[in-house]
């Protein structure tokens, strides 16, 4: 039985050169075919990041397809139009009850869609995410999710914006908890409390420093994020994740990249990329006795790729 | 022949990486020996994958949960993706992307090429198409939505707009849209007109008008706005380059989105002078049509040249009114130096002075 050594880690063995032939060839198929490559696009840009994505040297694998992201790209763009067509709909009529509506409809359905968008997202990435053969799984509900983001959203509204740090947390440890990679599962112990002082910090230092602490303020995010999350396996094993990022670190990573992408005029987005997946895979380590080799399958197949493509679409960032 | 080499296998049920060995077997098919046991997965069949990455190859087979099989073995993984390919199974994604890796800067500047290639020839050649496709309704409607804010708080004199509308009538503009002329008190040297047939004239202009032939221009030079769908068209364009910018700035970056941007926006000034050099020459045929002298069109540019002051000639491919000189020199070589030979008398002459009227 391997058992994990305290210094077990991911890399990413991606190169920039690699990942530019991989985003220059879907450029040029989007542009040709008037973006509707682009779930294809996604798919194969994804893949590249999840094979050359590794934990203790063995790749992740990510199944989705164009073809099913496709499908998801279709009825989320039906569903715009849908959403579109009756909020125009109502303006046209010219009658104030009729506006006001309009406008309530339109952005209660966009809001609305926020939290359907977050589970069927995981559902469908997680489903179609592997390594070494196992598949991960999202076990959330949907009617829990949006019971957290009504309360938390209603809070985070009447709190001017201060409740949205337990908001997050909330929702982080909501998610993450029910991740499942085969028979083990992840966790997430967030705290808002902690999260909102550390973002206060963050925020009125960057400000006094004129901005240089951005980038502490940064490194401690990326911290807590992954200080706080866990994995845990049939026995009460465990595995901790924990942060080597530094201030300097980032420093380093985000005004190279700033540099590479403003000065090649986006050319040099897939070094950018790269050098990022690198500072933070290099920068997660796996500290605990779990036995890697130990874990069973147990996930379905979950094929819809709705929501994923919806969250595209609003141009939601869910994936953390 | 019967080669094998090192992989490793998941068999979809644990995460324990097994060791196997792989090769290739006549007639098409995979072995798979893992622990003294052979299996075979046939090389055709639906439930077989394979991808590879510079360094990698994976192959899954079965249905979920698959086996996968991971090689880096370099010369398996040649002669499998040689194998792979004479079969055929090699689509046209494949093709390109290994193209693009042999030679990312050529390949880069292929791409650039067509984009350019589209945006300068095939956007607005679509575009173009796409705007006489739709109905004239679209005109009208637009029109109709815009003209009560454009207007809002101007002052029409609606004695005077149906003596206009009347000299408008007289000259016959245009067979495609009712034209409805509109006569607003203010000081403007100006005149516009909205797409599906209200045309606005301002008495600022006309006040410094001396010839009925002037005014006739004026409305011929507006009438070809609306008869020619000007605005429609401007707007698919814009639309179209819009669209076309999104699908660019998707993928690249907020450099590169703000230059094309501003790119687009210089485009668009341009085509809008070449709108209005448009409606100078179709408005001479107008005028030629409806038998008034066209030298009217020269008189009308020179009126309007010296009212406004003019920007510097440097700027002149910024603006979106092209040099009223310029102007002036297309429509005189159109129609000769602006010497009125045949001044119009009767129902227009007697209308232009009851315009003109205190």
């Amino acid at each position: 039985m391997e058992l994990l050594t305290p210094r077990k880690r991911f890399s990413f063995t991606g190169q920039g050169g690699d990942l530019f032939a991989v985003l220059i060839v879907n450029w040029l198929l989007t542009f040709i075919t008037l973006g509707l490559y682009y779930p294809w696009a996604k798919a194969r840009r994804l893949q590249y990041m999840y094979e050359h994505s590794e934990l203790d040297s063995h790749p992740f694998h990510f199944h989705g397809t164009g073809k099913e992201m496709f499908k998801g790209f279709i009825k989320a763009v039906l569903l715009f139009v849908v959403i579109y067509a009756v909020f125009f709909g109502l303006l046209m009529t010219q009658e104030l009850a009729a506006m006001i509506i309009g406008y309530l409809f339109f952005f209660v359905s966009f809001i609305g869609l926020i939290p359907l968008i977050i589970h069927g997202s995981y559902r469908y990435r997680m489903s179609r995410s592997s390594w070494r053969g196992i598949h991960f799984g999202y076990r959330g509900k949907l009617k829990e999710l949006y019971a957290i983001c009504i309360r938390d959203g209603l809070l985070t509204l009447i709190t001017f914006g201060i409740y949205g740090a337990w908001f997050q947390m909330n929702l982080r440890n909501y998610v993450i908890g029910h991740i499942r990679f085969g028979n083990s599962q992840f966790e997430y112990k967030g705290d808002g409390l902690d999260f909102f002082l550390m973002n206060l910090k963050g925020y009125f230092l960057t400000l006094f420093t004129l901005g240089i602490y951005g980038f502490w303020w940064q490194r401690d995010i990326f911290n807590y994020y992954v200080n706080n999350l866990s994995w845990s396996f049939a026995e009460g094993r465990r595995i901790r994740f924990k942060s080597t990022a530094t201030g300097g670190g980032f420093f380093e990573l985000i005004v190279v990249n700033l540099l590479l992408v403003v000065f090649t005029f986006g050319i040099g987005l897939a070094w950018a990329h790269v050098r990022m997946m690198k500072f933070v895979l290099n920068n997660i380590e796996l500290v605990g006795d779990a036995d890697l080799d130990a874990i069973v399958q147990t996930e379905l197949e979950h094929k819809s790729a709705m929501a994923d493509e919806l969250g595209d679409l609003l141009d939601v960032d869910i994936f953390l | 022949m019967n080669n094998s080499y090192p992989a490793n296998l998941y068999d979809g049920l644990t995460s324990k990486p097994l060791d196997a060995r792989v090769g290739l077997r006549e007639p098409g098919s995979l072995e798979v020996e893992v622990n003294g046991e052979r299996s075979y997965w046939p090389l055709e069949h639906a439930a077989m994958q394979w991808e590879r990455t510079n360094t990698t190859l994976r192959i899954t087979f079965g249905e979920h949960p698959r086996k996968v099989l991971i090689t880096r073995d370099k010369l398996f993984i040649a002669t499998f993706v040689k194998r792979m390919q004479y079969a055929g199974r090699r689509g046209v994604y494949d093709r390109t992307l290994s193209l693009a890796r042999q030679g990312p800067a050529i390949f880069f500047l292929a791409l650039v090429a067509v984009v350019v290639v589209g945006y300068i020839w095939v956007l607005p050649f679509t575009a173009e198409r796409l705007a006489l496709l739709l109905p004239l309704e679209v005109d009208e409607r637009l029109g109709q939505a815009a003209y009560g804010s454009v207007t809002l708080g101007m002052d029409e004199d609606t004695a005077r707009s149906a003596v206009l509308q009347r000299f408008g009538d007289r000259l016959d503009l245009s067979d495609r849209f009712e034209l409805r002329f509109h006569y607003v008190t203010s000081d403007q040297v100006n005149a516009f007109a909205m797409p599906g047939g209200d045309i606005v004239v301002f008495s600022g202009i006309l006040e410094g008008m001396e010839y009925p032939e002037q005014l006739a221009a004026l409305l011929a030079h507006e009438a070809t706005h609306v008869h020619e769908r000007h605005s429609t068209r401007m707007m698919v364009r814009q639309m179209a380059g819009y669209l076309f910018l999104s699908l660019l700035i998707g993928d690249v970056n907020a450099v590169v989105g703000v230059l094309a941007e501003n790119a687009d926006n210089l485009r668009n000034m341009s085509y809008s002078r070449n709108l209005e050099t448009d409606a100078d020459a179709r408005g001479i045929e107008r005028l030629r049509a409806a038998g008034v002298d066209p030298q009217g069109m020269v008189k009308l540019l020179e009126l309007l040249g010296s009212e406004a002051g003019d920007m510097p000639e440097e700027l002149s491919f910024l603006s979106s009114h092209p040099l009223t000189e310029e102007r002036i020199a297309k429509a005189k070589e159109a129609v000769g130096d602006g010497t009125l030979t045949d001044p119009v008398t009767g129902e227009l002459a007697e209308l232009f002075e009851r315009l003109k009227a205190e």
